[in-house]
């Protein structure tokens, strides 16, 4: 009883502190909860195929740049396109790419899959380069409208105010995680986890494994476009960065630092990946480096990530009563 | 009767309408203010390895630039620059704004040449540092993100390195954003102008960065052509990823074309890996650029591989450069100092003379000085008032005009060509009468006038409707 009035407690405070985060903190670091929200999203995402599926990919960024590219050419070339659908829009481009995509990734997996994605990755990159025409090449799509929210007759706010962006960013970022959520915890969600730990035994167990992943697969893409697509209206501009292989690599390092396999280790794992930029960019241009460095210590030292660390500490600080009857019986 | 008072009436209203702005508009000899070198600060002790940096209530400029990546050179190249105009400005005693003296802070922000990082540094610069300008920076995409948020927040954007036209486009255009440096129209037009009048070489390979830029160089040249050497022909175009290794691809290509110039409008690291594979590979054809002129590689390459480079530059002026014994104590100056004092990476060649890009960028930021003490405030409002047409003047005598509509300068361009250290002396009129001995430098230049290479102008933007190319 205590546990869930503390927990409702701990979600209020929360929301209360989100919704006075612009006046608390002014805009600047505003702003730099909106890039946040983006990489927690995208490295949730990420996490979907990694740490619930097992599945390492090198080119997650495509879905991520499917999504803002379609956001983007959606809003320069449909006049009057309202925000929310451009944003679905976003979404249903990372998903039907990785639809496409599908059939050939979800019948292999390890280091396979991986370079298979690093592949496909590279050629996304190249395609957004190459097709300058459709997508800016280098220099990308950018000053595109960006239409309000809007109820019509009730409410339009403007979301190119920062502080109205930062809201979008919040909603966007908590519907998609209560989403993704509610879809680790269905049956189909623990099927995953057995895919991931024990891909023969599932099958045996008559599941249909190239097909589970399948729909992992479409629906981690689909929330790294929605990721994509917050992340284009935030610029206003999508370039083919968005594509490259150190976009890829971004929810990777994220992933690691927080924690594989947590729900909130990626969302942890992006709150410190933005801290320690934020940090080293004040004082060396090699915040790249530290980074890498971060990620080496915390892989040799704490290859749970963060959320197990804290895990490990609760354990030895505060041990449950199972845990030290076993203690007991164990001595 | 009716005709003998029509036509000088008439007459009398052209010239009075028309022909009077034109003659003062185009007029590039007087200008509101000028550097002048007797009014500097004592320079001895600066050193951009040790900058002595003032904090507090200053004059805040962010310097925008790649400090971390493949272009981190250029970033050193801004900075340098940048810092050596703030240390004079704080030498003097500062800048007398909204009634009290203030000194010049430089602030380093890295843009890494990602777009995302820029944005963020631009914005954590004005939010957090307060800083009243942003100073930018390698890569029109970048600029525009610079631009963007300069109008968004409401401080001074000073480009002075992004050559694009769009940048000031109607589509594009900021108040607050202010392009004092040549741009990639005026480039191709200047150097087709140049081949045009030469009529020596007629077949040309266009090979430039795929980005906003390298596309905007290429249509300018293509432009310029057609406008002044119709007769010439362009055998090949191709566009190359940014930060390319292998441009042995390219070269082939050229090389079957039969190209006899390839113009490029590439930039540090790509101009000095185009020119030096390209000796690599036994072509031994001529470029005409803007950005080949880093000493550093050029030695590399050699002599021989570097004459008959052709490079078109907003920092020459007709032969030779030494022109008043005030230019001549800048140029020691700077000079001495490098021989002296400078540590790496300022004491390579490309630092040792001070002038080409690293000159321009350094006077460009004079001109943002001189405009902020004319203005007497660090108000954006009152700053550009002062800086919408206003006229200033080089160390090597060169005035450059701030068209008002559009916020882009207006300037005579001089082409060089490269040639071997003993010809050198056309140019580098004081001793040792050369520019660099283990490479081919900047020679006998050639004017372009301003009038024939006037900015492009975007007359959708509503600021320019009826306006001449002078912006009257």
């Amino acid at each position: 009883m205590t546990n869930k009035v503390s927990k409702w407690v701990f979600w209020l405070v929360l929301v209360v502190i989100l919704a006075a985060y612009p006046k608390l903190f002014g805009l600047y670091y505003t702003n730099l909860f909106v890039t946040f929200a983006i990489f927690a999203l995208f490295s949730v995402s990420f996490n979907l195929l990694l740490g619930y599926t097992g599945l390492l990919s090198f080119g997650h960024a495509m879905f991520f740049g499917a999504g803002g590219y379609g956001t983007a050419l959606a809003l320069k070339h449909i006049e009057g396109l309202a925000l929310l659908p451009a944003v679905l829009i976003g979404l249903l481009s990372a998903a039907a790419l990785a639809l496409i995509l599908c059939p050939l990734v979800v019948r292999v997996s390890g280091t396979a899959f991986s370079m298979l994605h690093l592949a496909f990755g590279e050629l996304m990159h190249v395609l957004a380069l190459k097709l300058r025409n459709i997508t800016g090449g280098e220099d990308g799509i950018g000053g595109f409208p960006i239409p309000p929210v809007s109820i019509p007759g009730i409410v339009s706010i403007d979301i190119r105010q920062p502080e109205n962006f930062y809201y979008f960013a919040v909603v966007c970022l908590g519907i998609s995680l209560l989403i993704i959520w509610f879809f680790t915890k269905t049956p189909f969600g623990q099927i995953q986890i057995g895919v991931r730990d024990n891909a023969k035994r599932i099958d045996y167990l008559g599941f249909k494994v190239p097909q589970t992943k399948a729909v992992v697969y479409v629906v981690s893409a689909a929330f790294a476009g929605v990721a994509g697509s917050m992340y284009a209206l935030f610029q206003n501009l999508i370039s083919s960065a968005a594509l490259n292989v150190l976009t890829s690599f971004a929810p990777i390092t994220i992933t690691m630092i927080g924690g594989v396999g947590s729900f909130f280790g990626p969302i942890v794992g992006s709150g410190i990946f933005q801290v320690i930029e934020e940090l080293t960019s004040r004082y060396t241009e090699q915040v790249e480096l530290v980074i890498g460095l971060i990620l080496i210590l915390v892989i040799m030292f704490a290859p749970m990530g963060f959320m197990g660390a804290i895990s490990l500490l609760k354990q030895t600080w505060f041990p449950s009563r199972t845990a030290r009857v076993a203690l007991k019986g164990a001595s | 009767m009716f005709w003998k008072v029509f036509i000088p009436v008439v007459a009398f209203a052209v010239i009075l309408g028309w022909g009077l702005p034109l003659a003062v508009a185009a007029d590039l000899t007087k200008a509101n203010a000028s550097f002048e070198v007797n009014k500097m600060g004592d320079m001895s002790d600066f050193d951009p390895n040790k900058p002595v940096i003032p904090t507090g209530d200053t004059i805040k400029i962010a310097l925008v630039a790649s400090f971390s990546g493949p272009a981190a050179l250029v970033g050193q190249i801004y900075y340098i620059s940048v810092l050596w105009a703030a240390h004079d400005i704080n030498k003097r005693g500062g800048i007398l704004v909204d009634g009290k003296k203030k000194l010049v802070e430089v602030i380093k922000a890295d843009h890494m040449g990602k777009p995302d990082q820029c944005k963020k540094i631009c914005e954590r610069m004005v939010l957090q540092d307060k800083v009243h300008v942003l100073w930018g920076t390698d890569g029109s995409h970048l600029m525009k993100i610079i631009n963007e948020t300069a109008n968004k927040y409401k401080v001074i954007a000073h480009n002075t390195a992004s050559l694009t036209d769009d940048l000031q486009d109607a589509t594009n255009f900021s108040r607050y954003a202010f392009m004092s440096s040549f741009s990639t129209d005026q480039i191709g037009r200047g150097l087709a102008n140049y081949y045009g009048q030469r009529k020596k070489e007629k077949k040309f390979y266009i090979l430039c960065q795929d980005y906003m830029f390298g596309h905007a160089m290429a249509a300018g040249f293509k432009k310029g052509l057609k406008e002044f050497y119709p007769e010439a022909e362009i055998v090949g175009e191709d566009y190359h990823k940014l930060f390319l290794t292998d441009f042995a691809p390219y070269l082939t290509k050229i090389k079957a074309a039969g190209a006899e110039v390839v113009y490029t409008g590439d930039w540090i690291p790509d101009a000095a890996n185009l020119l030096k594979q390209s000796r690599q590979m036994g072509i031994t054809l001529p470029f005409a650029h803007i950005f080949l002129d880093e000493p550093n590689f050029l030695h590399e390459v050699g002599v021989d591989g570097t004459k008959g480079l052709v490079q078109l530059s907003q920092m020459y002026t007709d032969n030779p450069y030494f022109k008043t014994p005030e230019q001549i104590k800048y140029y020691k100056m700077w000079n001495d100092l490098w021989k002296t004092k400078w540590q790496a990476p300022f004491n390579t060649k490309l630092f040792e003379h001070g002038g080409g890009n690293i000159g321009s960028y350094n006077q460009q930021t004079y001109w943002l000085l001189s405009v902020i003490e004319r203005a007497a405030s660090t108000d954006p409002e009152k700053i550009i008032k002062v800086w919408e047409g206003d006229t200033y003047r080089f160390v090597n005598g060169k005035t450059l005009k701030m068209r008002p509509c559009d916020h882009k300068a207006i300037q005579d361009l001089y082409v060089a060509e490269f040639v071997v250290p003993d010809e050198q002396k056309v140019d580098f009129n004081i001793p040792p009468h050369h520019w660099f001995t283990g490479c081919s430098y900047a020679g006998p230049s050639a004017k372009i006038p301003a009038d024939k290479v006037l900015p492009l102008m975007d007359e959708k933007l509503d600021r320019c409707k009826g306006k001449n190319g002078w912006g009257e």
